[in-house]
């Protein structure tokens, strides 16, 4: 870390990430090599298709917990759309897809970000909630039961595709803002262009932890 | 192998005298046990299809209209759909169409996932928990593909169980419904693409247990298998492809020296 810097996570948020992006990669990986006969050799890797359900099955269990850690630790911040600001950024398509001047300030997290999280959290709980009746199919009648296999897939259509943009938005599509989920600083320039109504709110309140003045407060109040 | 007919079972419930010759022949055939099972009050045994029991005589007692009472048999088991639902849900390819068009199953194959007990019209794949498999009938594809009948048409004493070419079976059929008269009728030709085991029924289908009378592939198994599965690489694609664009025509957002936003070149 380097002067300039500010934490925008704390260990917390980033374990409860990470928890939640490995385990639901897994669950995308073992989930395609089930889904699609040609995707059957994703099974040599867990030592055939029968473990490979297994990993999936209770990689699901990880994945839940994790998801509604997350849930009750961002739905405040992420969950939540705010008028009329939000409604600005989004008509300016948050400055993503063509020219503009300035771009609407949000406040922590930006509609962009709240939609990812709220599809995660949304089909994340419909996955959560068919995959355990697939787990267990003849426990319930089956005309509800055949309905659990689309919505599982229908989750996974949502969740595989915002997952390729979150990916994108968070590495290369804007530099410097990986690091919030690695180190949890980032440089204050990257943040102040991506987030400046945040910054002037911690700014405001005291609550800004910059590199090499650190208070050693609960800065985002995500303590376990 | 390709050059043997496409084959049908023929189930002709009103030659049927419920000896259960074919629910024990099938056993022996294919090796199952029997388990021990409580009377209660019927000759149907076991009361349903099991893991174990791939066929199974179904003993119903029925009035007609004109009240008289008769007794109603009919050999329950795989029909072996041209469109099969278990064969299109099957992640594994366990379940598969044989050669001669029937359902085979592959259980060295088999995952225990369960998605085609969800998914069979006919309610007929059963789950066996010690070996996380599941069962099914495989209309004795061991024999018919040596030319010889399943072990249930074999025992057959009253030739209510027969085999032959789909469309002289069907004929077959046809004819003998046209015998019977009143409600008799072919049941397994017109739906899931053609069953390749049918019936001739005395009575209308709706009047024997367990029996759907209008049995298709699920909505759902096509919502989910035609529908969103090829959907879901569609978009996942649409989305890396869509990003890599915009990086390359785009490019990432960069802050200014003097900390204005700024986009990167167009």
């Amino acid at each position: 870390m380097k002067k300039g810097y500010v934490q925008v996570t704390d260990s917390y948020e980033r374990i409860i990430h990470w928890t939640m992006a490995i385990s639901c990669l897994l669950l995308c990986l073992t989930g395609l090599g089930m889904m699609f006969q040609s995707f059957n050799f994703i099974g040599y890797l867990f030592g055939g298709l029968k473990n490979l359900k297994l990993v999936h099955n209770f990689t699901g269990l990880i994945f839940a917990v994790s998801l509604l850690m997350a849930i009750r630790m961002w739905w405040k911040e992420a969950g939540v759309f705010v008028f009329p600001e939000d409604m600005d950024w989004i008509r300016a398509a948050g400055g993503y897809l063509w020219h503009v001047d300035k771009v609407p300030e949000t406040g922590k997290y930006n509609p962009g970000q709240k939609a990812f999280f709220l599809v995660v959290a949304v089909f994340g709980v419909i996955m959560i909630i068919t995959g355990l009746i697939m787990w267990f199919p003849t426990a319930l009648p089956v005309a509800l039961v055949r309905w659990m296999y689309p919505l599982h897939v229908l989750g996974f259509v949502a969740i595989f595709t915002f997952f390729f943009v979150h990916l994108y938005l968070g590495t290369i599509g804007n530099p410097g803002s990986v690091q919030a989920m690695f180190s949890g600083w980032m440089d204050k320039k990257v943040l102040t262009m991506l987030h400046p109504k945040w910054v002037k709110e911690m700014e405001h309140e005291g609550k800004l932890v910059a590199w090499g003045e650190e208070k050693k407060s609960d800065a985002h109040g995500h303590s376990a | 192998m390709s050059t043997k007919p496409e084959l049908v079972k023929l189930i002709d419930t009103t030659l049927c005298t419920a000896c259960r010759g074919c629910q024990v022949a099938c056993k022996q055939w294919n090796e199952m046990p029997g388990l021990r099972t409580k009377q209660v009050g019927t000759y149907q045994n076991p009361p349903d299809l099991q893991w174990n029991t791939w066929t199974l005589m179904r003993f119903q007692e029925y009035r007609d209209d004109d009240g008289k009472f008769q007794w109603l048999f009919r050999k329950d088991g795989c029909m072996h759909c041209t469109d099969a639902a278990c064969v299109k849900v099957c992640p594994s390819g366990a379940l598969y169409h044989t050669p001669l068009k029937t359902v085979g199953i592959r259980r060295d194959k088999c995952i225990g996932c369960k998605e085609c007990i969800a998914a069979c019209p006919f309610d007929v794949p059963r789950h066996d928990a010690a070996t996380d498999k599941v069962y099914k009938c495989d209309l004795c594809y061991s024999r018919i593909e040596q030319s010889v009948p399943p072990a249930c048409v074999k025992s057959c004493i009253t030739k209510a169980l027969t085999i032959g070419p789909k469309d002289a079976m069907i004929k077959k059929a046809y004819a003998r419904v046209a015998e019977l008269g009143g409600d008799a009728n072919v049941y397994g030709d017109k739906f899931v693409g053609g069953t390749h085991v049918i019936y001739v029924l005395q009575y209308k289908p709706e009047v024997y247990d367990e029996l759907p009378v209008n049995p298709k592939v699920p909505l759902s198994v096509i919502v989910w298998k035609d529908l969103l599965k090829p959907l879901s690489l569609l978009t996942a694609g649409a989305a890396a492809a869509g990003v890599f664009i915009h990086y390359i025509t785009h490019g990432p957002k960069t802050p200014h020296d003097d900390g204005q936003e700024q986009k990167g070149g167009e």
